[in-house]
């Protein structure tokens, strides 16, 4: 079925299977494969996506039900350039492995766009779908309160 | 003084991952490439009735679908040669592999699999550990006599490893003690949960087969797959690409047969990805465990005989179990001083998938059987728990029960007092609810063999070739970086340092026991050593001063103080290719074994603790009395490094293995129901640690330079999770006060 979404800021007009994943579209369809499969259950996150802005777990989410969205993968975030959420991630240690990490990306954006002073507390409880299996989270976390502290 | 050495300079390989830039094995495609699936048995123990594939043979899009009979049919394994690519004539565990199909796309693969009809005669499955080593018990595996093994062992129907240490005066030292404390201890199977599951791009070209994917071992995979296939190592190409976590579960091969056998048949670059249920119900997870404990001590607070007898869940395959078997002998007579001990430890099969390594092979649920055990010695002498442990703890010059000598071991009394000045014992855990604990063990750094090429580019930078995998802990992407740019006077940003590929690096033996910053990082330094008498060579001609009196800082060569004079390692290096030939050199590694007495066991496949490393952990948790759950307040961590080459990226393997502790302690399980099949199967019942769960864990690092590590580095990144279940369940026994028993420690175990 037809399906037009707006990806990173560029149309995409596509032919998808009623039963196609956003994951599936982007990675498979648009070549984009920053954003990673993990468990195609909805409990690790690593999929994450933002549809209208608002992050989804894009292993679940039928492609068709984003007829007309604007989607911001690992991809768009800044708009090319790496942020300083991105850069204080680094910093901190917050990678290892980094297999978690586009959804953690993603989601944190999501978060301090919405919340530009998040507590210890909302940071954790808003990464409460995303898992990590490398760092133990505290680093991740000290690169947010890194970056909200830096736009101070 | 080091100049990057030391510093916390961001990972190589942090931006491309922040970026979502960074191709992992499950991201490589090949042109004309084909989709693959496996068809896993649904039962765990039965004799194959019927496997007809010819449906799906005929589908349209189908492309090969193979089974036993278009297999290799002999067996192979790491230690015992007990495992077939297809299972032959009966089934063994549930997933066991019996058929596979290559198709043009995921869905058809699906339908394929589908479409075969594969029927089996149920047999009740064994899978209790008691069970399967008891007289009479029916063998996993029928013909387990004929299976040809490359080491010794003692194997019995259902035993297929098998530890004995009998010292003399055992019965005696027992007899002497003035009471007996006895234990049982049971650990539950940990699923290593990395984010990235298991997968494989295989191309078969020019009579070799070329395989890609993320794995912490490639020559593992050359070596294991050529046995499997029955072809000859250099056959295999292995290419490595990021690693999306492994922990021990990519050191050994599980799918990679499957996609070699395809590509072979089809011509076609094949890709197999698992599905999360099947990598969960197939994962070499880690075993689970029984693990009985007796000790002789004496009124005056002497442990003076001990008894351990343990049972580790192999699965329905050895893999590497016969090893891991060694490893509860080594921890049984450390930290704290015990009498003659005698250990049997033996690895069993079961109608279960084939458990392997996990971090901490073994060490984790040992060292919680033992830490209980001490704490219960503790609590019947009336002694507190720490001032026992003080008491007990062995000094300098004394021995492993592998009669091992540890110089050393005053570190650990150091470790005491550190972790004493960060958090007095007397003051944690005394309020209503609350409970502290503590533990501390001897651990390892893996010795295995290793090696890098570096070479001076062109344009200034260096290149590290190496075999070696860096699988997330930053041992490649920081420490090994960092040692090449500290002998080269650069940056670390100008080190480019390779992804694996066995055809073009020399052997590597994976990133496994902390071993690759420590035995790679020699390696560079060797190398590095002859890549400045390289440089200096040419420079001195360039410069027309003596060898002796050059020195490389921030990336040029000049004459010692003179910073005037420096010339770029650009152009040392363009003048040197064009001249006399590139600058590059390699270096090799390997730590060689410590001195022990072989006559004290017998099956000790896993001889040693080469370059220990000593570790006390304390946690305070409060219990919720009405429902059970345990809350970590506080986690604290002493650990003896060698040298911090990284200090932040140090941190990180504490704080990453303490939590995969604590999921291990409070949360994660594979159960084995009666029938043989896994009660969790997804990572909703699967329970890891969230970021609500891990507490910012407090840690202090102790440095006593390693003579042979890489500016004194020791192996630092598996030991954090090994004594963690052992706090938490003193911990959580000190709030309750009633003893733990078992991991996962439940909340109806609290509220016992």
């Amino acid at each position: 079925m037809e399906l037009h979404i707006i990806v990173n800021g560029r149309r995409h007009d596509l032919d998808v299977a009623p039963d196609e994943t956003l994951l599936q579209t982007i990675r498979n369809r648009l070549g984009l494969l920053g954003t990673k499969e993990g468990c195609v259950e909805g409990e690790c996150g690593a999929c994450t996506m933002l549809v209208e802005g608002v992050p989804v777990d894009s292993c679940l989410y039928p492609s068709p039900a984003a007829e007309g969205f604007n989607i911001t993968t690992i991809e768009g975030i800044g708009a090319g350039a790496t942020t300083p959420l991105q850069e204080a991630m680094v910093r901190a240690g917050a990678v290892q492995c980094g297999f978690c990490t586009p959804g953690f990306v993603v989601t944190l954006t999501a978060l301090l766009a919405d919340n530009p002073a998040p507590s210890e507390y909302e940071v954790r409880s808003a990464l409460s779908g995303n898992l990590c299996r490398c760092t133990g989270y505290a680093q991740i976390i000290d690169a947010v309160i890194d970056t909200v502290g830096s736009r101070r | 003084m080091t100049v990057v050495v030391g510093t916390s300079t961001a990972r190589l390989d942090g931006m491309s991952k922040v970026r979502g830039e960074a191709v992992y094995g499950v991201d490589v495609s090949l042109p004309g490439m084909l989709h693959a699936g496996i068809l896993g048995s649904p039962i765990p123990a039965g004799t194959i009735v019927a496997l007809d594939t010819s449906k799906a043979e005929a589908m349209a899009g189908v492309w090969a679908v193979i089974t036993a009979s278009d297999a290799p049919r002999h067996r192979s394994g790491l230690v015992v040669a007990d495992q077939r690519i297809f299972a032959h004539g009966y089934v063994a565990f549930e997933g066991e592999p019996v058929a596979a199909v290559a198709a043009e796309t995921p869905e058809l693969v699906r339908k394929a699999l589908d479409a075969i009809r594969f029927e089996v005669d149920l047999i009740p499955p064994v899978v209790d550990l008691d069970v399967a080593v008891a007289d009479g018990a029916r063998p996993v595996h029928p013909d387990w006599e004929d299976f040809v093994t490359s080491q010794e062992i003692a194997r019995s129907t259902n035993v297929c490893g098998a530890l004995l240490a009998d010292p003399d005066g055992v019965d005696e030292a027992f007899a002497a003690a003035d009471f007996v404390i006895e234990d049982e201890f049971r650990a539950q199977r940990q699923y290593q949960a990395y984010l990235e599951p298991r997968g494989v791009v295989a191309l078969y070209e020019a009579d070799r087969y070329t395989i890609h994917l993320s794995h912490q071992f490639p020559f593992n995979v050359r070596d294991r797959l050529a046995q499997a296939l029955g072809v000859t190592a250099s056959a295999i190409r292995v290419v490595g690409h990021h690693l999306g976590g492994g922990f021990g579960a990519k050191l050994d091969i599980t799918i990679e047969p499957y996609a070699a056998l395809l590509a072979k048949r089809t011509g076609r670059a094949v890709r197999l990805v698992l599905d999360r249920t099947t990598d969960l119900i197939t994962a070499p997870c880690r075993e689970d465990a029984i693990i009985r404990l007796r000790s002789g001590v004496t009124t005056d607070g002497r442990i003076v005989a001990r008894e351990m007898n343990v049972l580790l869940d192999a699965g329905a395959a050895a893999t590497d179990a016969p090893y891991l078997c060694s490893i509860p002998f080594l921890l049984a007579g450390a930290p704290y001083r015990v009498g003659p001990t005698r250990v049997v430890s033996r690895a069993v099969y079961t109608n279960t998938a084939p458990t392997g390594a996990f971090r901490g092979v073994s060490g984790t649920h040992t060292v919680f059987a033992l830490e209980q055990h001490t704490d219960n010695i503790a609590d019947r002498l009336g002694v507190d728990r720490r001032e026992f442990r003080l008491q007990s703890l062995m000094s300098n010059g004394d021995r492993l029960l592998n009669g091992q000598t540890l110089d050393d071991l005053s570190i650990l009394r150091e470790a005491f007092d550190t972790m004493e000045a960060a958090a007095p014992w007397a003051s944690l855990g005394r309020e209503h609810h609350r409970g502290v604990g503590i533990a501390s063990c001897v651990w390892l750094t893996n010795p295995m063999p290793g090696s890098a090429t570096v070479k001076l580019n062109e344009d200034g930078t260096v290149g590290v070739v190496t075999g070696a995998t860096e699988n997330g802990s930053g041992a490649l992407a920081m420490g090994v970086a960092q040692v090449a740019a500290e002998e080269l006077g650069i940056s670390v940003d100008r080190v480019i340092v390779s992804l694996p590929d066995t055809d073009t690096s020399a052997y590597d033996a994976g990133s496994q026991g902390s071993r690759t910053t420590h035995v790679v990082g020699r390696a560079v330094r060797e190398a590095a050593a002859e890549i400045r008498r390289q440089i200096f060579d040419v420079a001195s001609d360039l410069l027309e001063v003596g060898v002796e009196d050059l020195e490389i800082v921030d990336g040029g060569v000049g004459v010692k103080g003179v910073a005037s004079s420096r010339i770029p390692l650009a152009e040392v290096a363009t003048t040197a290719t064009f001249s006399r030939g590139p600058i590059a050199a390699t270096g090799r590694s390997i730590t060689p074994q410590p001195q022990y007495d072989p006559t004290c066991a017998s099956g000790l496949l896993f001889p040693t603790m080469p370059t220990p490393t000593y570790h006390v952990h304390v946690a305070e948790v409060e219990v919720d009395p009405v429902t059970g759950n345990v809350d970590v307040l506080r986690y604290l961590v002493v650990q003896e490094v060698g040298k911090a080459i990284n200090p932040a990226g140090v941190y990180g393997q504490i704080q990453g293995g303490v939590a995969q502790g604590l999921g291990y302690a409070l949360y994660e399980g594979l159960a084995v129901g009666e029938d043989g099949r896994y009660r969790q199967r997804t990572l909703e019942t699967y329970r890891l640690p969230l970021a609500l769960d891990v507490p910012r864990v407090e840690a202090h690092l102790l440095e006593h330079a390693d003579a042979l590590g890489p500016y004194g580095a020791k192996g630092v990144a598996e030991p954090p999770v090994v004594p963690v279940a052992a706090v938490i369940a003193s911990a959580v026994s000190h709030a309750v006060g009633a003893p733990i028993t078992r991991i996962p420690i439940t909340p109806e175990d609290v509220l016992d």
